[in-house]
């Protein structure tokens, strides 16, 4: 039997994968503004972000409203703390976006047009791809998908570490201003950042399904 | 999502059906409730929660005049308004204001008739005998009180053949054949099991649609699921008054407070 | 007490304690034991010597005539040969007995010879008597009145004894007539009062001392009823000694009972039965009405009746206010206006027990009415009884809750 209330929590359930998209495009966003030197996608992606931050506070909201009035117990209560828990990675995840927009913009400022673009492109494919699949088997409630996910971000783990050490590389060189590279470098490590997030929602898909 | 609430869209909402001012009543000398103010508005659920005898069944009792039945019971001042009249007034007959105005109580209470006759009472009383009226009726209630499809092949067995919780929708059910606008509920499911109180609760949703409901629980978690606004009484006065969002996220008095979260006393 | 440690926790250990239970239940025991055999010996006396009155060897084995005519003079005719044998043998035991006791206490041999000569006069007597009881010839009033000749003086001893013939009809109409009739006053009254003390009366210190005098009332010895039923209804009323004055007594003598048992089942009825209709929009009374009285009924009527059923038996109310020792006419007879059939004394059953046992001459035929009488009546009281039982098994499946 489903009671009247429970509609509440397929609410909260919508809200929560509302966020994870904005999140997920926002990032993407920013990443393609960086590969493509697009000013205009940055900006959007900053703009993403502040609704973002808006989503975040209405599930805290609807989860403590709904902990309160509703006393929900196991899977229900579970679903609550993983949208508290998700919705706040996401919004770092959104932060992440934010912040590679904002040295997107630096560095067109600065530069004009981005041009040591390293690997950012396969990291933020897989990144992104990561986000997605979180998604995905939040949906589909795929607990195979999920684990699937924490092992590819080893691989973005890689594939930053790369980045890293070919960027401190071109910095040691020259060439390219310094601010520039390091700021590229901080990109590489938001990206890296955002698909911590998606495997800590991985984890939570797997708390919320499993319990454990 | 959550709303926040203003002062303002309290009054802008629907008008008041009931309102209380400056209630006190008294059983003999003691008195038991102190200077209740409270406007309770059309078509919402109104929970009454607080500790044991702190006068929320004795007020429930008051929306009907149940307790002119106790005979040391007396009104020691203030008025309640029902749609604008005065209840206590002398030109006012309680029978009227008891069809107007009716009472689930916390024992369930059919009587020991049929199911049918138990519905059909309320108009029985009232010199309704056509067997097509009754019969309507009887089927709409229980409609009402989503009780039919259970018990529409046994409507002329007892009524206390049936379960506990299916004998408390019936008493809802029999309550809403009189066509009250106001429904009582005193502790409607405290003799319940979960699934039953369950059933009860989806249906004061479902008939909140169309009535007014007042239900005193000493179920805080029952008064936080099927509420609108939630009174919390202690010692016979009305602490604190107000959406039962705001009531139990953030009770702006200390006793609320103490109360919800368990730390009374 | 015991040194190795014990296996079982629980295993009986001997004690005071549980001698002293024993001695305890055992009492208890004896002491039901012996009500049971009080009562029973009582009944099965009363049924014992009841049925040799009504019931008979013959088909249809119930003695109608007893049942069904009224009480009247037996008229006896014995064997004379017989009962002049009798009289002599009477006169020498006495003589015998006199001679014994004025012996000197030597004289053993003496006194063993006249005891023997006593025992057997007086075996002879016996069987004497029984040839006296085969040859005799009885008829009631009617029968005798009937006779083209009575029995030759010659060959029989006449003599007659007062009700000690005929049946008890009467007064067992007269019982059932005063029975229904006080059950239905009584109830009326009683109810009616209940519902007001119990549904619309104040409670407080008035009413406690109302209910208080009620129950005080049942305390009141019956003879006091009676004389007060005499005072108001016979003289005061005259209504003068009848029917309707004895049901207002038995009724008034009744109803603390009955009060005391409506309120107490009314109380029963749970609270939330007049609620629920009242909040339903009932008057007052219509949820007394519906919802109290229907679901009190079974009790008030079975506390009732049986209450009535022991009114029913004393004598001393209806004694001054409406029972005749002797009537001819049956009550539906001899009626000048139909209102008379109120105004008419009546026999009744306590009454001809008490006329047949205490106010004529006691012989060996007054036994057989007395008891015989003393069974039907318990009877009639088993059957009121009974009858109010099987009205509650009947209600009480009605209005089960």
């Amino acid at each position: 039997m489903n009671r009247y209330f429970h509609h509440e929590l397929h609410d909260l359930r919508s809200m929560l994968i509302l966020i994870a998209e904005k999140a997920n495009e926002a990032g993407r966003l920013a990443v393609e503004g960086f590969l493509s030197s697009d000013l205009e996608k940055t900006q959007h992606a900053v703009k993403l972000d502040d609704e973002i931050d808006a989503l975040e506070i209405a599930i805290d909201r609807a989860s403590v409203r709904y902990i309160t009035l509703r006393s929900p117990v196991s899977s229900d209560v579970r679903l609550i703390f993983v949208a508290i828990k998700a919705s706040h990675d996401l919004e770092r995840a959104g932060d992440e976006a934010h912040s590679i927009a904002k040295r997107t913009r630096n560095i067109l400022t600065r530069d004009g047009s981005v041009q040591n673009k390293v690997e950012i492109e396969a990291m933020s494919k897989l990144a992104f791809g990561m986000m997605k699949d979180a998604i995905n088997c939040f949906l589909e409630e795929d607990l195979d998908l999920a684990e699937s996910i924490i092992e590819q971000d080893k691989e973005v783990d890689r594939l930053n570490k790369e980045n890293f050490k070919n960027l401190s590389m071109a910095l040691r060189d020259g060439g390219i201003d310094p601010a520039t590279q390091i700021e590229t470098i901080l990109i590489s490590k938001s990206i890296e950042r955002i698909a911590d997030h998606a495997k800590n929602l991985a984890e939570e898909v797997i708390y919320l399904l499993t319990g454990e | 999502m959550a709303q926040t609430s203003t002062p303002s869209d309290m009054t802008d909402e629907n008008k008041p059906i009931i309102e209380i001012r400056n209630f006190d009543f008294a059983y003999g000398d003691a008195q038991a409730l102190f200077d209740i103010n409270m406007d309770i508005r059309e078509k919402e659920v109104t929970s009454f929660i607080g500790p044991s005898g702190c006068g929320k069944s004795t007020f429930l009792r008051c929306f009907n005049r149940m307790n002119d039945l106790i005979d040391i019971a007396n009104i020691k001042g203030g008025e309640i308004k029902i749609s604008d009249i005065n209840i206590y007034d002398k030109e006012v007959d309680v029978i009227e204001l008891r069809k107007h105005v009716g009472m689930v109580f916390q024992k369930s209470n059919p009587f020991p008739k049929s199911i049918y006759d138990n519905i059909a009472y309320g108009l029985r009383i009232q010199g309704i005998k056509q067997k097509s009226v009754l019969d309507g009726v009887v089927e709409e209630c229980l409609r009402g009180a989503a009780l039919w499809d259970e018990v529409k092949d046994r409507l002329n067995e007892s009524a206390l053949g049936m379960s506990g919780g299916q004998q408390q929708r019936l008493c809802i059910a029999r309550a809403l054949a009189v066509k009250p606008k106001i429904l009582l509920m005193d502790e409607p499911c405290s003799a319940l099991d979960p699934i039953a109180t369950a059933k009860v609760e989806e249906l004061i949703h479902q008939l909140k649609k169309q009535y007014t409901i007042i239900i005193v629980t000493h179920s805080m978690q029952q008064a936080a699921r099927v509420s609108d606004k939630t009174a919390f009484f202690y010692l016979g006065k009305l602490i604190e008054f107000g959406k039962t969002d705001d009531i139990f996220m953030n009770p702006t008095d200390p006793q609320t407070e103490a109360y919800i979260s368990g730390r009374f006393g | 007490m015991s040194e190795k440690p014990a296996t079982n926790i629980f295993s009986k250990k001997p004690s005071r304690q549980a001698l002293f239970e024993t001695c305890v239940s055992t009492f208890f025991r004896l002491a039901t034991y012996l009500v049971i055999i009080a009562a029973g010996y009582l009944f099965v006396n009363i049924a014992y010597n009841g049925s040799k009155a009504v019931f008979t060897t013959k088909a249809p084995f119930i003695n109608i005539d007893f049942l069904t005519q009224k009480p009247q003079t037996l008229h006896v005719y014995e064997p004379k040969e017989v009962t002049t044998e009798q009289q002599k043998i009477n006169a020498e035991i006495l003589s015998t007995k006199a001679k014994r006791n004025a012996l000197g206490s030597g004289e053993k041999a003496q006194r063993a010879e006249y005891e023997a000569h006593i025992e057997s006069l007086e075996e002879r007597y016996d069987i004497l008597d029984e040839q006296r009881v085969e040859g005799r010839l009885m008829f009631s009033d009617s029968e005798y009145r009937q006779l083209d000749e009575t029995p030759s003086e010659e060959l029989f001893k006449y003599s007659n004894y007062a009700y000690s013939g005929g049946g008890i009809g009467p007064a067992i109409i007269g019982t059932c007539l005063l029975v229904t009739g006080s059950i239905a006053i009584a109830l009326t009254l009683g109810v009616l009062c209940a519902v007001y003390l119990s549904e619309y009366s104040q409670p407080g210190k008035m009413l406690q001392l109302i209910r208080l005098s009620i129950m005080n009332l049942s305390g009141v010895p019956s003879i006091v009823f009676g004389l007060f039923g005499f005072g108001m209804f016979v003289l005061f009323f005259g209504w003068g000694v009848s029917m309707i004055a004895g049901w207002f007594t038995l009724a008034i003598m009744a109803l603390p009972i009955i009060i005391t048992a409506s309120e107490e089942s009314m109380r029963a009825i749970p609270k939330g039965f007049r609620e629920g209709s009242l909040a339903l929009g009932a008057s007052k009374w219509t949820s007394i009405r519906t919802n109290v009285l229907p679901y009190a009924l079974p009790g008030i009527l079975t506390s009732s009746i049986m209450g009535i059923a022991r009114v029913a038996g004393e004598t001393a109310p209806i004694m001054f206010t409406a029972a005749f020792a002797l009537r001819d006419q049956l009550p539906w007879e001899g009626l000048k206006e139909p209102t008379d059939f109120f105004f008419q004394g009546v026999m009744a059953l306590p009454y001809h027990i008490y006329v047949v046992s205490a106010k004529i001459p006691q012989n060996e035929y007054t036994r057989n009415m007395q008891y015989g009488a003393a069974f039907v009546f318990l009877f009639i009281v088993g059957f009121f009884a009974l009858s109010s039982i099987i009205l509650r098994v009947k209600i009480r499946k009605k209005y089960k809750w």
